[in-house]
């Protein structure tokens, strides 16, 4: 028993205490990325789910607006399609952009409707839609605020993969593509979306 | 249960886990010496000749010195590892057995149910609620790990979730609880750590024994000793494995009977955990864990996670029919087989009336109460969240509206500083200020705090650059006005504590005992009596007098301390030192506290500073008994 062979198993020791933390980290920062995308998820459907009412009290007074409320529709759904496609893998670079268009899209259509709506004071004065429009912006800002999380913890997954020891494992670890920010195409129409007076 | 009594004994069992821990270690560096000089003998033809005693005998001294060395490193290596890797608290247990926080704002009905039951007894026992995770396993099992109260989180099996009615939920969830407050999952981290440095000597085993197999087809004359090698570090760390597991079942076993009791108690309902033992007992699964790591912390779960060889020797847990009859000792021995239960709404339970704090308790109530809630206590939890706003209860359930639901109870209520202070904020949370403050204006301290300790496990869902913003604003409101009063130092204390606990690691873990008794701290308590006294009233003799009740009851020759304290900065260096109170120490001061407080009927301000000087003592009050 010489030197080499207890050089040797420290050696070994070393390795695999650090492999493993590699691994281990590797894993946490995943689950903790998967998890405030699951943030997201709720928060999207909140919001998908106060359209079809924001539509059926828009209706009585918007008929002959019917092409900007079934746009908003077929956007509607259009999003929840994206959504359910990304929450199986979240940070899946093509679902990810599928979820972010049909944000946009979405976003833009209720733009549309916005703009259309101040046409109609009987409508806008009209209680139940006041208190839609406010949940639906209020759901806005949540919505961007887990956002906000998720892609910070997305950012940190990233870069401690692309750090140097990690960089070398994460690939046969099965952490080997980059996960996808979550972008929403077209703020501009996003940050628009029925504004609510206070 | 005595809380005090508790968090010595098991401040002791960590002593008798040193112990154990040295002679499993004493017996690794043996048996690995005695394992080398085999090889040896098996790798040199002299040692062959000679016999295995020969080598042994001839083994040099330096050799000999050499592998105690290594093993010693790589035990020390392993464990401190381990240690480090623990050090973010009970999150990191979780993380490791890919656990999954519930979100806070759930509308699954079984999350729901589980959620509202962790917050009703965390309100109950006067800490902060827990994250709650989930991990997807098909037995029935659950547990509690943290430091400390601060860093603590609940996590169950999906099975659980599906298969326990509410009143089987809050046995389970009791008797974390009941681990959580006695100190119990404090010494649960520092087991998996020690343990791990003992496992690992196997670990190196199994792969010296696949390299060495690797280079076989050469072979290689080195291969067969490191073959020999392996297999023998294997059976060290089968060994170790071995006494590993007698370690955690002598740590274990006992305190999972104390749990339960203290379950029972809790809820004052024998039949809720013993029906959960007992569809534990008729499911397929029953308590059984598939995740492989579910070994390093086989001792914090609710049920024996593992079947092992030799089970009644080395088991976590007392077997479940002895358990049944410690809590039911008429128990027919019949098992419940496991249906899912139903998806009902979770309606708050039926409160009778609003229950009020007994205003009888005196202050020797209030030192038995610590770490000690009762069915009592439970049920006027229950009825305070039930007297809360619904608005403002789904507000401290979404990380988004719960900051904007924490800024309101910060605002100050004149007009000017308010607009310098919404100037701060982010634009989008300053939009949902009026909304919330017209739910709110009508709280009580009380209330403020218990959406305050509602709040944290939404706002632990939040990224660091998040976490980092929603502080630096929660302290600019603080300090806004240029004086700190007793609800935000209070909410400071309660919030910011388990929140840096969460995204920075807990604070509970550094701080030692480095006080055996009160009389070196005299000037400390002095303050903290007198901050006390003077929080519950403006006139001097007033104040006097409460002082005098708690110098009374602590039995010390104190000065009171007359001058305004505007910053608390006194009180907060009172308090680190008295934290590093030894546990037996502490029930003397918080007596003290409590008579203090208890003079002259105390008003809303008096009980929440008491709440929060105890949080910060690490010894949670239950509100009901607090008062």
């Amino acid at each position: 028993m010489g030197f080499g062979t207890l050089t040797f198993l420290g050696i070994i020791v070393v390795l695999v205490v650090w492999v493993i933390a590699i691994y281990n980290k590797l894993v946490t920062l995943k689950n903790r990325y998967v998890n405030a995308f699951s943030q997201i998820e709720v928060q999207l459907k909140r919001r998908y789910d106060l359209i079809p009412n924001l539509i059926e009290t828009a209706k009585g007074y918007l008929a002959h607006e019917r092409g900007t409320l079934e746009a908003v529709i077929a956007a509607r759904n259009q999003a929840v399609a994206g959504l359910s496609a990304a929450a199986k893998d979240p940070g899946d670079a093509r679902t990810m952009a599928q979820l972010g268009s049909a944000e946009g899209v979405l976003g833009n259509a209720l733009g549309r409707l916005n703009v259309v709506m101040e046409a109609y004071p009987d409508l806008k004065a009209n209680q139940n839609m006041m208190q839609l429009s406010e949940e639906l912006t209020s759901t806005e800002n949540r919505v961007s605020f887990a956002r906000q999380s998720y892609n910070d913890q997305v950012t940190e997954y990233n870069t401690y993969k692309q750090t140097f020891p990690p960089v070398l494992l994460a690939a046969p670890f099965g952490h080997g593509p980059n996960a996808s920010l979550l972008e929403f195409e077209d703020h501009a129409a996003i940050q628009e979306a029925p504004k609510v007076k206070f | 249960m005595d809380f005090f009594a508790a968090q010595d004994r098991a401040r002791r069992k960590t002593w008798q886990l040193v112990v154990l821990f040295a002679i499993a270690v004493i017996g690794l560096i043996l048996a690995t010496n005695l394992l080398v000089a085999i090889v040896v003998a098996f790798s040199t033809t002299a040692g062959v000749a000679g016999g295995v005693g020969q080598t042994v005998h001839d083994q040099s001294a330096e050799t000999w010195w050499f592998i105690t060395f290594a093993v010693l490193v790589c035990i020390a290596g392993a464990s401190l590892y381990k240690y480090f890797a623990l050090r973010s608290g009970g999150r990191a247990v979780v993380e490791m057995l890919g656990g999954r926080q519930i979100d806070p704002g759930t509308q699954v009905l079984a999350e729901r149910r589980l959620l509202n039951v962790v917050e009703e007894m965390a309100i109950a026992s006067g800490i902060r609620v827990p994250a709650v995770y989930r991990i997807d396993e098909s037995g029935i099992n659950a547990f509690a790990a943290g430091f400390g109260t601060d860093d603590a989180v609940v996590c169950v099996t999906s099975a659980t979730l599906e298969y326990l009615n509410r009143e089987e939920l809050q046995g389970v969830i009791g008797h974390e609880f009941s681990h959580l407050l006695n100190g119990d999952s404090r010494l649960n981290l520092r087991l998996i750590a020690l343990l791990n440095g003992i496992l690992f000597i196997g670990i190196v085993g199994r792969l010296l024994l696949r390299g060495g197999a690797n280079s076989g087809g050469r072979r290689d004359s080195n291969a067969m000793p490191l073959i020999v090698l392996g297999v023998g570090l294997l059976v060290i760390g089968y060994a170790g494995t071995f006494c590993g597991n007698l370690i955690k079942a002598a740590v274990s076993r006992q305190r999972e009977f104390l749990a339960d009791a203290a379950s029972v108690q809790f809820t004052r309902n024998p039949g809720g955990i013993a029906n959960a033992l007992k569809k534990i007992g008729g499911s397929a699964s029953g308590s059984h864990l598939s995740n492989t790591r579910a070994n390093e912390a086989s001792h914090m779960f609710f049920g024996q996670a593992v079947t092992l060889f030799m089970n009644s020797l080395m088991a976590t847990h007392p077997p479940l029919p002895v358990r049944i009859r410690a809590i039911e000792p008429r128990w027919d021995g019949k098992f419940i087989a496991g249906a899912p239960v139903a998806d009902t709404e979770d309606l708050p339970p039926g409160v009778a009336g609003f229950a009020r704090p007994s205003s009888s308790a005196t202050h020797d109530a209030v030192v038995d109460a610590v770490g000690n809630p009762t069915a009592a206590s439970l049920t006027h939890a229950q009825a305070t969240i039930a007297g809360l706003p619904p608005r403002c209860v789904d507000a401290s359930h979404d990380a988004w509206s719960a900051r904007a639901l924490l800024y309101t109870l910060l605002l100050p209520d004149d007009r000017a500083s308010r607009a310098v202070l919404t100037d701060v904020l982010e634009p989008q949370v300053v939009a949902h200020l009026p909304e919330i403050e017209r739910v709110i204006g009508t709280l009580d301290d009380m209330q403020r705090l218990t959406l305050v300790s509602m709040s944290v496990p939404a706002l632990m869902t939040m990224s660091r650059p998040q976490y980092d913003r929603f502080v630096a604003d929660v302290v600019a409101l603080i300090r806004a006005d240029r004086r700190i009063d007793l609800f935000e130092w209070v909410m400071h204390r309660l919030l910011l504590k388990s929140l840096k606990s969460h995204f920075e690691g807990p604070t509970s873990i550094a701080t030692r005992v480095q006080h055996r008794n009160l009389d070196a701290l005299r000037d400390q308590v002095a303050q903290t009596l007198s901050a006390i006294a003077r929080a519950g009233s403006n006139d001097v003799q007033t104040q006097l007098r409460a002082f005098a009740a708690g110098v009374a009851a602590i039995e010390l020759d104190l000065q009171f301390v007359a001058d305004d304290d505007p910053n608390f900065t006194r009180l907060n260096d009172a308090l680190r030192e008295l934290r590093a109170l030894h546990p037996l120490a502490k029930p003397r001061l918080i007596k003290g506290c409590a008579a203090c407080a208890l003079t002259d009927g105390p008003t809303s301000s008096v009980r929440a500073l008491l709440i929060g000087i105890a949080a910060t003592l690490d010894c949670p009050l239950p509100p009901d008994l607090a008062l």
